[in-house]
C-alpha cells in the first residue's frame, strides 16, 4: 500500500521520474536535485541572510505529501467575478473551472507540459535565483510535479482575475506551488495566488516559485494572499520580467505562517517597462517576515515602485532588504522603494536594509524607510469622536496599509485583499480587549 | 576648461598653490625601521623603540594573532582589498619617539614639510595645540600652556599609555575592541603615534586641538591610534588633517580612534583628509556618548584608492545624543566606502547621519549604515539622510542602510536619493556666462554647501577649494 | 442643565496655562470666549476634551452634573461633548465615510449595527446643507484637505455626532468669508434649546454670524470679563491691551 508507506526527509530524496512529461522536465528535476545538493545551507555570513533567523529553516522530519490528498476544500471564497479557478491540496489539482477567451492557454503545469511542452520549455524556471534562496529554488526544480501554466497570447484581454489556490494540510509535509504567467503583446491578465491551510498543517512548508514574464505593452497583475496556519513556513521566489511598454505589478499579503521568506526580482528588460512592487504584511505573535527585493533596470527610461508596509503586533519580526541597481547604460532610469513599518507592540522588531547601487546617468531613484508608532494626535482626534481606543487604534492601523493596497487600482482585487487584512485586524483588536 | 575667467587672481593662485600641496616627499633618513611585512618580530621592534610596558607588549602580540586569524570582510565589502599585499608594507619608521615642543627643534625636512602644508601657521591663527605626526611617530607635539595648566592632558600614544596608565588604560581598546574588525586587530598590533588627549571635568576647551597625519615614505603602513576622553561636563573639538605624496605603490592607512563623552561632555571630531589616490584608507572610529552626552563626527573624505571607514556612536547613558556629518568625494580610480553606525543603549537618546557624496568620472561611493535599538529602550530617534550627486555617466553610487527597531517607543526615518546636476541648472548658470565646468564646480559646492558649513571656517574655506580642484577636468 | 468650569488649573509640562478658569454654558446658549494669542484658549478646548499633554491641577468640570474629568476622552464625546478642532489630525487610509461611521456606531448599543442605507442618507443630506463633494466621503480623513475643507469637515462631523455641547476652537482661522458664511450656518442651524456651544475665537469677525448670549475674555488663563454680544464689539475696537490695564488696575 503505497499511500501508508514511511516517507523520508525530503531533503534526503532524490525526486524519481514523472511519466508523461517531456524528457527535459525530468532532466530538470534531477539537475535541480544536483544543483540542490551542491549548494550549502545558508550561514551568518552571507549577506543575503543578513539579520534571518536561520534556525526557521527546520526540515526535520518533513516530508513529501501521500499521492492521494485528503478530500474537501476549504479555502477562501474568493472573487465573485473570475474568468478562471483552480484549487490544489497539498499540490494535487482538486479544482477547475475556466471560463476564458479563447487562445488563453490557463492549465495545471502537468497538463500543459504534456500539450504545449515548447512553450512551457520556452519561459520555465529561466532566472537564476540570486537573492539567497537559490538552494530552496533547487529544491523546488527537484520535487516540482504541478502548477499553474498561464499564457495569453498577443492582444487578448482577460478582463476577470484567474484564482489559484493553494490548500496545506497535515503535519510536516512540504508542497512546491508553481505558478508561471506569461503575456504576449498588449495582453493582459490578473493571477491572484492563495495560500491556505487548516490547522493540521504543522511544521508544513510550502517552497513556492512564481516567474512572471510580461511581453511588450502587455499589463500583468500578480496577487499573493498568503494566510497560512501559524504553524507552517513558507519561501517564496518570485522572478518578473518586464519587456518594453509592459507594466508588471506584483502585490503580496501576509497574514498568516510562523515564518515566511520572500525574494521578489524584478527585471526591467525593455524601454518604458514599468513594475510596480507591493506589499503589506501584518505580523503578530512571533511571526516572521523576512522580505528581499530587487529591482533590476537594465534597459534606460524604465520605471520601477516599491511600497513595503509591515505592521508589527506583540514579539513579531520583520526584515525588508531592498536593492535597486541601474546597470551601466540603464540612463532615465526611474526607481522608488519605501519600506515603512508601524509598530504595535514593545517587542516587535523591524529591520530595514534599502540599498541602492547607481551605475548610470540621469536617473531619479530614492529609498526611504521608517519605523514610527501610532501618531497620538490621531488617536486623539478619533477619540474626540468618541470611537473607543481600541477600534480607533485598529482603524488607525487598518488605515495605514490602505495606501498600499490602493496602488492596485482595481476594486475587485482591492476588496478582496481589504477583507483578508480587516478580518486579521479584527481579530488582533479584539483579542487584544479579552 | 576654463574656469579660470570666473576666478580672481587670489583665488586661483591659492588653488595653484593647492593643487600640489600635497603631493611632494624628502628623501627617507630614518633612524629606525621596522623592515618589511609583519611578523612577532615586527612587533618586539615597535615595543623595544618605544620601551612599552609589558601589558602593551602582550596587546600587541595578542592583536597580531587575531589579526592574522581574521579574514577579509569581502563578503560584503569590495574585492579591492585583496589587493593589499601585507608582506610589503613597512609597519614602522621613525626618527625616534619623542616629539619637540617648538617647531626650531624640528628637522628640517620635516619642518618644510608642515610649512607647506601650512601647519604651523594655523596653529598660531587659531588652534589650542597641536600634534604633527610624519610616518610612524609625531615629530612635532604642543598645546597651549594654559590648557596645560586647566590639566588638558595632549601627549602621543606611547606617552599616553607610559606616563599616563591610569587615565588612559581604562578606556583603551574598550570603545573598539582588538577583534572589532581585521583592521583594528592590525593597528592594535602595530599602532605608532596619534593623539591621547584627557579634558578634565567642566573644562570647555575654546579652541579646536589639531592632529595631521603625513606618510612620507613609500609601501609604508600608517598605524596611528587616537584615545580622546572628555571628562563630565567638558567640551573639545578635535582636527585631524592627513595627506600623503602620490607613489607607484600602495601605501596602508588604517587607524583606531576611540572617543569618551562622560557624562553631559560634548565632544566633536573633525578630519579632512585628501589622500593621495594610491593610500588605502582603512580606518575604526567610534565614540561612547555617556548621559546626556554628545559626540559628533563631521567627517569629509577626498582622494585614497579605497576609504573604508563607517564612524560610529554607542549612546550609552539617557538622552545621549551621536551624531555623523560626512561629505564623501569619488574620483575615477578611488572609492568612498563611508557610512555611520548608530548604536542606541538607552532611553531617549538620539542619533542624526548627514551623508552627501559626490561621484565623479568613474569614481564609486558608498553609504553603510547601521541603526540599532534593542529592545526596551524608550523614545529612541533617528534621523539618516544620504544624497549622492552623479557627475558622469560612467559614475556610481551605492547605499547599503541596515536598521533595527524593537518596540513601539521609537520613531526612526530614513531617507536616501539619487540625482545629478540638472541640465536646466547648468544651463541657467552658463547663460550668465560661467563656463560649463564651472558651473558644474558652483553646483557641486551647492548641493554640500549646508554640510560644509559644519566645519570650522578655515577648513571650509579649503574643502571648498579642494572640491573644486576635484572637480576639474569632469565636464566637456 | 449646563457645561460648568469651575476654577479650573491646567498645566502642560509643569507650565500652569489655565489659573482657575471659570465659566458656564447652559443649553440653549453660545457663549464666546475671546482672547489674544497665548491666553489658554486652546489650552481649555484640548483640556475638556481630555488631551494627555495638559495636566489638570485642580478644579472640576462637570457637563449636565456628571463629573467630566473623570471620563475618558472618547467617553466625554460618547457623552455628547463634541470638539471642533483647530487643526485636524490627518488619518492616512481612513475614509470620512469610515470614520464618521465608525464614530456613529461607537454611539449604539453593544451588538447593534449602524444601518447603512440610512446612514448614507443622512450623511449625503448634511454634506449637501455644507456644500461638500460628495466624492469627500472616499477621501482619508483631513489628508491633503484645504484650510476650508478641514473645518467643513469638522461641522459636518458635528452635525452628524449630534453633541449636546460644542466647542468650536478658532473655526473661523483660515477661512475665506464664504467659507465662514457656510460654517456659520452650519452651527447655526444646529442652535436649539437642547444644546449649548462654546466659540472660542480670535477675532470677532465670526460672531457677525453666529450671535453670542454671552462674550468671555480669556487672558492669562483666567474669564478677566464677562458681558454681552456688545464685548465683542468694544474689543475689536480697542484691542486686547485695554483689558491688560483695566486688570492691573483691578488688580
Amino acid at each position: 500500500m503505497e499511500a501508508t508507506l514511511e516517507r523520508g526527509n525530503v531533503l534526503e530524496q532524490p525526486p524519481e521520474n514523472l511519466e508523461g512529461v517531456p524528457a527535459w522536465f525530468n532532466e530538470s528535476r534531477q539537475a535541480g536535485w544536483k544543483r540542490f545538493l551542491e549548494l550549502a545551507m545558508p550561514t551568518r555570513r552571507d549577506e543575503e541572510w543578513r539579520f534571518a533567523r536561520l534556525k526557521q529553516l527546520d526540515f526535520e522530519g518533513v516530508h513529501l505529501p501521500d499521492p492521494e490528498p485528503p478530500a474537501g476544500h476549504r479555502g477562501a471564497a474568493g472573487l465573485e467575478k473570475r474568468a478562471a479557478r483552480f484549487g490544489f491540496i497539498n499540490d494535487t489539482l482538486n479544482e477547475s473551472e475556466v471560463n476564458l477567451p479563447e487562445g488563453v492557454i490557463c492549465l495545471p503545469l502537468d497538463q500543459a507540459l504534456a500539450e504545449h511542452g515548447e512553450l512551457v520549455a520556452e519561459h520555465f524556471m529561466k532566472s537564476e535565483s540570486t537573492l539567497g534562496s537559490a538552494k530552496f529554488t533547487a529544491l523546488h526544480q527537484a520535487h516540482l510535479s504541478t502548477g499553474m501554466f498561464i499564457y495569453v497570447p498577443d492582444n487578448v484581454q482577460v478582463a476577470d482575475p484567474i484564482e489559484v489556490f493553494h490548500w496545506l494540510s497535515g503535519d510536516h509535509i512540504i508542497t512546491f506551488p508553481h505558478t508561471l504567467v506569461v503575456t504576449g503583446r498588449n495582453a493582459q491578465v490578473s493571477v491572484v495566488d492563495y495560500f491556505q491551510s487548516d490547522s493540521t498543517a504543522r511544521n508544513a512548508w510550502a517552497i513556492a516559485v512564481n516567474d512572471l514574464v510580461a511581453g511588450p505593452g502587455s499589463q500583468l497583475n500578480y496577487l499573493v494572499l498568503q494566510d497560512l496556519c501559524d504553524q507552517a513556513r513558507m519561501i517564496q521566489v518570485n522572478t518578473t520580467t518586464v519587456a518594453r511598454d509592459a507594466t508588471a505589478k506584483s502585490f503580496i499579503l501576509n497574514v498568516g505562517t510562523a515564518w515566511a521568506r520572500q525574494e521578489s526580482l524584478s527585471r526591467m528588460e525593455g524601454e518604458n517597462a514599468h513594475s510596480d512592487m507591493i506589499s503589506v504584511s501584518i505580523a503578530r505573535d512571533a511571526q516572521e517576515y523576512d522580505q528581499r527585493t530587487f529591482q533590476h533596470h537594465v534597459s534606460p527610461r524604465s520605471y520601477s515602485d516599491l511600497l513595503y508596509k509591515n505592521t508589527l503586533y506583540d514579539e513579531s519580526r520583520t526584515v525588508f532588504s531592498g536593492l535597486i541597481q541601474v546597470d551601466e547604460g540603464a540612463h532615465f532610469t526611474d526607481a522608488y522603494q519605501t519600506c515603512r513599518n508601524l509598530m504595535m507592540s514593545e517587542t516587535a522588531e523591524a529591520n530595514s536594509m534599502p540599498g541602492l547601487e547607481i551605475n548610470a546617468d540621469q536617473v531619479k531613484c530614492s529609498h526611504g524607510s521608517t519605523a514610527a508608532m501610532i501618531d497620538d494626535e490621531e488617536i486623539f482626534y478619533l477619540r474626540a469622536r468618541g470611537i473607543k481606543s481600541q477600534i480607533a487604534r485598529q482603524l488607525v492601523a487598518q488605515g495605514f496599509s490602505v495606501e498600499a493596497i490602493t496602488r492596485l487600482r482595481n476594486e475587485a482585487l482591492e476588496e478582496i485583499v481589504l477583507s483578508f487584512s480587516a478580518r486579521e485586524f479584527s481579530r488582533i483588536s479584539e483579542r487584544v480587549v479579552t | 576648461m576654463s574656469s579660470e575667467a570666473v576666478l580672481d587672481t587670489g583665488t586661483q593662485e591659492a588653488i595653484d598653490i593647492d593643487r600640489s600641496k600635497g603631493d611632494f616627499s624628502y628623501p627617507e633618513s630614518h633612524k629606525f625601521d621596522a623592515g618589511v611585512g609583519l611578523s612577532p618580530a615586527t612587533v618586539d621592534y615597535i615595543c623595544d623603540v618605544k620601551n612599552d610596558p609589558d601589558w602593551v607588549r602582550e596587546f600587541r602580540h595578542k592583536a597580531l594573532k587575531t589579526f592574522e586569524s581574521k579574514p577579509m570582510p569581502t563578503h560584503w565589502a569590495t574585492k579591492d582589498l585583496e589587493n593589499i599585499d601585507f608582506d610589503v608594507i613597512r609597519y614602522y619608521l621613525s626618527d625616534g619617539t619623542k616629539p619637540t615642543r617648538s617647531w626650531d627643534e624640528v628637522p628640517d625636512d620635516i619642518k618644510e614639510t608642515f610649512e607647506r602644508l601650512g601647519i604651523p601657521q594655523q596653529e598660531r591663527a587659531f588652534l589650542a595645540g597641536v600634534e604633527a605626526q610624519y610616518d610612524s611617530e609625531a615629530a612635532y607635539s604642543n598645546v597651549k600652556e594654559e590648557l596645560e595648566k586647566d590639566g588638558v592632558i595632549f601627549v602621543n600614544s606611547t606617552e599616553g599609555l607610559k606616563e599616563h596608565e591610569e587615565i588612559f588604560r581604562p578606556w583603551f581598546g574598550k570603545v573598539i575592541p582588538t577583534g572589532d574588525n581585521k583592521f583594528s586587530a592590525l593597528n592594535s598590533a602595530v599602532f605608532s603615534g596619534g593623539s591621547f588627549i584627557y579634558v578634565p571635568k567642566g573644562l570647555k576647551v575654546r579652541h579646536p586641538l589639531q592632529a595631521y597625519f603625513r606618510i612620507n615614505s613609500e609601501n609604508f603602513g600608517q598605524f596611528e591610534r587616537t584615545l580622546i576622553i572628555c571628562d563630565e561636563g567638558s567640551e573639545l573639538t578635535y582636527m585631524e588633517g592627513c595627506t600623503a605624496p602620490k607613489f607607484e605603490t600602495t601605501t596602508l592607512h588604517s587607524a583606531v580612534v576611540e572617543l569618551v563623552a562622560m557624562k553631559d561632555a560634548k565632544l566633536q571630531y573633525i578630519t579632512v583628509q585628501n589622500w593621495s589616490s594610491n593610500v588605502f584608507n582603512l580606518v575604526t572610529k567610534r565614540g561612547i556618548a555617556h548621559e546626556n552626552a554628545e559626540v559628533r563626527w563631521i567627517d569629509c573624505n577626498i582622494g585614497s584608492r579605497l576609504t573604508m571607514k563607517y564612524p560610529g556612536v554607542v549612546m550609552k547613558g539617557r538622552k545621549a545624543r551621536g551624531e555623523v556629518i560626512s561629505i564623501a568625494l569619488a574620483n575615477s580610480g578611488q572609492h568612498q566606502d563611508t557610512g555611520a553606525k548608530m548604536i542606541h543603549a538607552a532611553d531617549e537618546t538620539t542619533s542624526n547621519v548627514v551623508s552627501k557624496s559626490i561621484s565623479v568620472g568613474e569614481g564609486r561611493s558608498t553609504y553603510r549604515g547601521q541603526v540599532h535599538i534593542p529592545k526596551h529602550l524608550k523614545g529612541c530617534r533617528n534621523n539618516t539622510e544620504c544624497d549622492a550627486l552623479l557627475i558622469n555617466s560612467s559614475s556610481r553610487t551605492d547605499t547599503y542602510p541596515a536598521i533595527t527597531v524593537r518596540g513601539n517607543q521609537h520613531a526612526t526615518q530614513h531617507e536616501a536619493s539619487v540625482s545629478q546636476v540638472s541640465a536646466e541648472m547648468l544651463f541657467y548658470m552658463q547663460q550668465r556666462g560661467l563656463s560649463e565646468g564651472a558651473a558644474m564646480s558652483l553646483a557641486v559646492n551647492g548641493f554640500v554647501n549646508d554640510l560644509v558649513r559644519e566645519f570650522p571656517m578655515e577648513y571650509s574655506v579649503e574643502l571648498k577649494r579642494l572640491i573644486e580642484l576635484e572637480m576639474e577636468g569632469s565636464v566637456g | 442643565m449646563s457645561l460648568v468650569v469651575k476654577d479650573l488649573h491646567a498645566a502642560i509640562d509643569g507650565t500652569e496655562i489655565l489659573k482657575g478658569l471659570s465659566l458656564e454654558v447652559p443649553k440653549g446658549e453660545v457663549h464666546a470666549i475671546m482672547g489674544p494669542n497665548g491666553s489658554g484658549k486652546s489650552t481649555l478646548s484640548k483640556v475638556l476634551a481630555g488631551h494627555d499633554d495638559y495636566e489638570v491641577t485642580g478644579g472640576s468640570v462637570t457637563m449636565d452634573g456628571a463629573d467630566l474629568l473623570e471620563l475618558e476622552i472618547d467617553e466625554r464625546s460618547r457623552a455628547g461633548l463634541f470638539l471642533a478642532f483647530q487643526y485636524p489630525a490627518e488619518v492616512p487610509g481612513v475614509t470620512m465615510a469610515n470614520f464618521i461611521r465608525a464614530a456613529r456606531q461607537a454611539r449604539m448599543p453593544e451588538g447593534e449595527e449602524l444601518e447603512a442605507v440610512s446612514y448614507y442618507k443622512d450623511l449625503y443630506a448634511k454634506m449637501d446643507q455644507l456644500g461638500i463633494d460628495r466624492k469627500f466621503t472616499a477621501r482619508a480623513v483631513n489628508e491633503g484637505f484645504s484650510g476650508g475643507e478641514k473645518k467643513r469637515n469638522e461641522v459636518l462631523q458635528m452635525m452628524m455626532l449630534d453633541p449636546v455641547y460644542g466647542i468650536m476652537d478658532e473655526t473661523d482661522s483660515g477661512l475665506d468669508i464664504d467659507a465662514l458664511k457656510v460654517v456659520a450656518d452650519g452651527v447655526n442651524s444646529m442652535r436649539s434649546p437642547g444644546r449649548g456651544f462654546l466659540v472660542i475665537t480670535h477675532y470677532q469677525r465670526l460672531l457677525d454670524y453666529i450671535e453670542p448670549d454671552h462674550v468671555h475674555v480669556l487672558a492669562d488663563g483666567q474669564i478677566v470679563r464677562s458681558g454681552g454680544k456688545d464685548l465683542a464689539l468694544e474689543l475689536e475696537a480697542r484691542g486686547y491691551d485695554f483689558l491688560k490695564e483695566e486688570v492691573v488696575v483691578a488688580g
